[in-house]
């Protein structure tokens, strides 16, 4: 074979596709073949640099017996067959069910076993939610708390802490929620106000929070507050950890536009915590509450919490569907199945410990549109008058009215595109 | 990617080098054709996940060279001249995100470079959601037919799915960045049409949206509901 050997990557390439054939040359080949490559880099680096990659695969890889773990969920769940099915499934809470996951050795999942976790890899927790997801189980009660609160007390918070909350989260028994928002701090989170002063007997918070999912069904509130009296914007921020049963708490349901009470105003009026209730460092409240935020934005409801009507679809649609229904069906289907690989690998890079900010964007922007556009796709396709009362049509209602939300919570679909932004060195 | 895996790729990417102006010559010299055979048949023995590598380099670098043709040699079925047209989407769209990404920060209106204006910034982000998007799906791809030892029938859930998305990422992604190279994109002179042309003629080669819409669709309605969540988990967990 003719080969020009002008530069030193042509020899590579040469003994690389050529000379593995020779047997007993195939050694000395690819030692050959790393020598020169070392030789060689600094050249090679200057004449072609690496291609931008604007997405990084990491490999999904749970330890372990991934099949035998999804068959023990999976025989959970058929257990529990009368609950499933919920649209927007992780926003409903049902304490009975939390408590028999929990019961199963399903919650705290991450956590080490002298707290009353399972010491499992995050991946395979990972198995075990997408499967509950899919299933439209109400994880709603311990959603919060097995996610985000659980790992950032493991992490940050005083040991009255961990033995105070960590047993009863991964028992199913013991339900969080998150205090970020406010009045005047939505998408601007740094400009909380919510305070904290340092007195004798411990520390006093007044404020209020808003938009609280869960505060009233939750023992707990892990909140973003200003310790440090005069502080400006993401500086003076400590992270809190407020039971909602202290006195001076006032908590007022918000009634959604579906006519649900899924979110509160939460009112501090002089609330007296003990030393032990702040979390981590005093001051580093921001930067724990961002780790806390890759932990919120990460996960796979981010695209499967609507899938309870893709299932309807094709449910209804049956094994042969008329072409149009066919083809949606299958537009879906690549678009799910393309989310999940993108979600597996985020939680992958997460697990190999490397902040994953930008493809967690991704997913949940992506997740979001998705999910968004999923029950309008449906109802532009099949006949669903509002006479119509099968699963189907009422699944679709529920989340055309569930969906807006699904850009605003956890991030708005605007700041969301600006942290992508970043992450490509526009901003 | 593997030590190895970056090796081929920084060699093919510097015989593309040379085959942007000198065509296939290079590329048939340096003995592509031979990626994806056997060790023991004299061949170089990578998998797909290798050609994917290569292609998703190709379609960056050399889109208009039949390298996907090359590498996998003889008649090219359906589904592998899809899965060869997402490799090169993978790339071909991430260069043009990196061209656009160069021009906006480069090109100034108003007193300041474009990519500073937030509505901007917001499309590029959306941009790079899809070619994120193809990226994903093309690599998962691959290693469902590495997973079905090259038998494309037998990934052809994957490679549906993978092809689909593609093309729908494909529209989007050519319009933004048209739309943020102003009329300079849309001259002969500049490059980016190069890859945009190319990127649009592949959503039609191989099969477009409606055509593999259909054979996935019918697929997804033949596993029923729960068959569906079974089949997407069990054909990518750890064997
Ligand atoms: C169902 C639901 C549950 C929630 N649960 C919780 C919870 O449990 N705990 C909690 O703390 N919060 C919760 N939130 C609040 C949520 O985090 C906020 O709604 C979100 O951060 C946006 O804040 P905002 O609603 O004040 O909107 P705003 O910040 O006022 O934004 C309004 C619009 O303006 C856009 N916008 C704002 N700033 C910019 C900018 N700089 N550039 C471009 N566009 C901009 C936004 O993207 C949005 O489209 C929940 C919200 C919902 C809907």
């Amino acid at each position: 074979m003719p080969f020009p050997l002008r530069k030193p990557s042509h020899i590579l390439v040469y003994i690389l596709l050529t000379c593995r054939e020779i047997g007993c040359l195939r050694r000395f080949a690819t030692w050959t073949f790393k020598a020169m490559w070392h030789l060689s880099a600094s050249r090679l680096a200057g004449m072609a640099m690496a291609m931008q990659q604007s997405f990084t695969v990491y490999p999904f890889d749970p330890p372990g017996d991934v099949a035998a773990l999804r068959a023990e969920i999976r025989a959970f769940l058929a257990q529990h067959e009368a609950k499933l099915g919920v649209p927007n499934c992780w926003v409903v809470g049902d304490p009975e069910f939390s408590r028999a996951l929990g019961a199963a050795g399903f919650l705290g999942m991450i956590l080490p076993q002298e707290v009353g976790g399972h010491a499992r890899h995050p991946l395979e927790r990972y198995v075990v939610i997408e499967e509950l997801l899919a299933a439209g189980a109400p994880v709603g009660a311990h959603w919060i708390a097995d996610r985000q609160t659980a790992p950032l007390i493991l992490r940050y918070g005083s040991d009255e802490a961990k033995e105070r909350y960590l047993p009863g989260i991964c028992r199913g028994e013991i339900y969080t929620c998150i205090g970020l928002s406010e009045p005047g701090a939505g998408s601007d989170l740094a400009a909380v106000r919510t305070s904290a002063r340092h007195t004798a007997e411990g520390w006093r918070i007044s404020g209020q929070k808003i938009w609280t999912s869960g505060a009233h069904m939750s023992h707990v509130m892990l909140a973003l507050v200003r310790s440090e009296e005069g502080s400006e914007r993401n500086a003076g921020l400590s992270q809190f950890l407020i039971p909602m049963d202290a006195p001076g708490i006032t908590i007022r349901p918000i009634i959604d536009m579906g006519g649900d009470h899924h979110f509160n105003e939460v009112f501090f009026d002089d609330v007296l915590l003990p030393e032990w209730a702040m979390v981590g460092t005093r001051g580093q409240g921001w930067a724990q509450a961002t780790a806390e935020l890759a932990l919120e934005r990460s996960g796979p409801e981010r695209y499967l919490s609507s899938h309870v009507l893709m299932t309807a679809l094709i449910d209804a649609a049956g094994p042969d569907p008329e072409p149009q229904i066919r083809g949606l069906i299958g537009e879906l289907t690549a678009e799910l199945w393309t989310l999940r690989q993108m979600s597996m690998s985020t939680a992958a890079k997460l697990a190999a410990g490397e902040d994953p900010m930008v493809e967690a964007s991704m997913v949940k922007d992506l997740g979001n549109s998705f999910e968004q556009a999923l029950p309008q796709r449906v109802q532009a396709l099949v006949d669903c008058p509002s006479t119509r009362d099968d699963d189907l049509a009422r699944l679709m209602r529920a989340l055309l009215i569930a969906a807006p939300s699904f850009s605003l919570r956890g991030g708005t679909r605007e700041i969301i595109r600006g942290i992508i932004a970043r992450g490509l060195g526009l901003r | 990617m593997s030590e190895q895996r970056t090796l081929l790729c920084d060699t093919a990417e510097a015989v593309f080098a040379e085959a942007a102006t000198e065509g296939m010559a290079p590329i048939e010299a340096a003995g592509f054709g031979q990626l994806l055979v056997h060790e023991g048949d004299g061949g170089f023995g990578g998998d797909w996940g290798d050609a994917f590598a290569v292609l998703r380099l190709a379609g960056a670098k050399v889109p208009h060279l039949p390298v996907g043709e090359l590498i996998v040699g003889g008649e090219i079925s359906r589904p592998i001249g899809a899965f060869i047209r997402v490799a090169q989407a993978a790339g071909a769209m991430d260069a043009a995100l990196a061209m656009s990404i160069d021009y906006v920060n480069t090109r100034q209106q108003f007193g300041k470079p474009l990519g500073k204006f937030q509505a901007v910034q917001q499309v590029l982000a959306i941009f790079a959601t899809e070619a994120a998007a193809v990226n994903v799906a093309g690599a998962a791809a691959a290693a469902a037919l590495d997973r079905a030892g090259g038998d494309a029938d037998a990934a052809l859930f994957e490679i549906a799915s993978a092809k689909l998305r593609t093309n729908k990422a494909i529209g989007q992604a050519t319009s933004i960045a048209h739309q943020v190279h102003g009329a300079i994109g849309f001259t002969r002179e500049y490059d980016l049409h190069k890859l945009t042309g190319l990127l649009l003629d592949w959503r039609s080669d191989h099969g477009n949206d409606a055509w593999w819409a259909d054979v996935l669709g019918g697929m997804t309605a033949k596993l029923g509901a729960a068959g569906l969540w079974h089949e997407v988990t069990r054909r990518a967990d750890p064997l």
